[in-house]
């Protein structure tokens, strides 16, 4: 195996320390992994500005790539070239998202920042249904929104389009 | 040269801190629990904002992005007058989000196109955030607007009274001049404050709000009175002109209200200002 591709394995193991179902790579938030002689070099996409998890994060990372064989020095960047946006959730982040009890963002593609907004439909990650309505397009961190089920009577969160 | 595209940088974090300050005094105090998560989360993004800002900017003048944030005298802040007033009723609190929020748009918008790709793409991603400010301030800016009659002319009033200083976020910020001949900003604070007034009264059109905007002061053509019921401006009206206009703010020149909030917010950064967390 390559260390590149240990480091990425590596990288499956780090979570969201908000959303511990799904690792960093799932979540689309790795954009490069650098190895050159030994230095590895990370480049992570911050989901959200503001996110207080980003700095624990980093230092997860740093730890996670440290220790991989064959790496002697770890250095992680940050970078909004690109943003992130919600289309960089791969399919298996999102069934771990729902399966976690967060409906996944509903974006396929890069979304337009005029078009950013609330989904017509959010499904509820519980049962499925489409009969949900919207409480609080702000929830208990700045990346979610808050939904009410009138199909199983639960409330739910949705990880927003950014 | 560096010093001054520091120092814009640095004015545009500390409106983002100081309305995101003003946003999180909400915590626990909203009137009702969604709007304590949702203007607790806009703080956090604000703050956010301010800190991606401030860290971009202390590479340049080589202090850290908390000695920015909280390690400056009152007159060295550079925001504008209005992101300091205090909250006052629900009526101000959503009338400054939804104009403060509506400039910032068109603040990044040109921002995204700065010749400084760091400037540039910090602006593009920090866009996509606002825009649920935007469409939260929208919400509850239409919803007071279509509700009661009292309420309306609340919203009125506070619409009026904030925007009698919203001048100042189009306050052009020092050597600007010389931030435009490099590229650096995009359009010139004056032109975008025009590019403001005129979608903001567009937006107030399409509301069914009559406040008249007039450069320098603002009318209300309905008033309410102390009833609530809303009053014809042939037979009474509000002009509201206060000295200042908001302006001052970018030259560090503020009001006794941001001397209050900056001893608050700083109050626990000089206990122990090289303190870790």
């Amino acid at each position: 195996m390559t260390t590149e591709r240990a480091i990425w394995d590596a990288l499956e193991k780090v979570k969201d320390p908000e959303i511990p179902a799904v690792s960093v790579v799932e979540m689309g938030m790795i954009k490069e992994v650098d190895v050159r002689g030994g230095r590895a070099r990370v480049v992570i996409l911050p989901t959200f500005t503001g996110c207080p998890a980003i700095a624990v994060i980093e230092q997860d990372v740093r730890e996670a790539v440290g220790s991989v064989t064959g790496v002697e020095g770890a250095e992680v960047e940050m970078s909004y070239d690109p943003p992130w946006t919600a289309d960089r959730i791969t399919p298996k982040g999102r069934r771990e998202l729902k399966a976690f009890g967060l409906a996944p963002p509903t974006g396929n593609g890069p979304v337009l920042v005029t078009s950013i907004g609330l989904p017509k439909t959010a499904l509820c990650p519980f049962c499925g249904s489409s009969d949900t309505r919207n409480e609080n397009p702000f929830g208990p961190t700045p990346c979610r929104a808050l939904y009410y089920c009138s199909s199983c009577r639960n409330p739910f969160e949705q990880f927003k389009d950014v | 040269m560096s010093d001054i595209l520091a120092a814009i940088l640095i004015a545009l974090a500390d409106d983002e801190l100081i309305i995101g300050h003003r946003h999180s005094e909400w915590t626990g105090f909203a009137p009702h629990m969604e709007e304590d998560v949702a203007f607790s989360s806009i703080a956090q993004d604000e703050i956010g904002h301010a800190s991606a800002y401030y860290s971009l900017a202390s590479t340049m003048v080589g202090q850290t992005p908390d000695q920015l944030a909280f390690g400056r005298e009152p007159g060295e802040y550079h925001n504008a007058v209005l992101c300091e007033r205090p909250n006052g009723d629900w009526a101000y609190t959503l009338a400054r989000h939804w104009l403060y929020d509506n400039a910032d748009a068109l603040r990044l918008e040109a921002l995204e196109r700065s010749s400084r790709p760091e400037l540039a793409l910090l602006a593009a991603k920090i866009r996509r955030e606002e825009r649920w400010h935007s469409l939260h301030a929208e919400l509850w800016v239409k919803r007071v607007a279509e509700g009661s009659v009292e309420g309306r002319g609340k919203l009125l009033h506070a619409l009026a009274e904030a925007f009698a200083e919203v001048r100042g976020l189009f306050e052009p910020f020092d050597n600007e001049e010389r931030a435009i001949a490099q590229g650096w900003l995009t359009v010139p604070s004056p032109v975008l404050g025009a590019r403001f007034v005129e979608t903001t009264t567009a937006a107030l059109d399409d509301l069914g709000l009559p406040v008249e905007i007039e450069p320098g002061a603002i009318t209300t053509e309905l008033i309410a009175s102390s009833s609530g019921d809303l009053i014809a401006t042939d037979e009474e009206s509000a002009s509201i002109t206060p000295a200042g206009g908001g302006l001052g703010g970018r030259y560090g020149r503020h009001s006794d209200d941001f001397k209050a909030l900056w001893a608050a917010m700083t109050a626990t950064y000089k206990i122990e200002p090289e303190a870790t967390w």
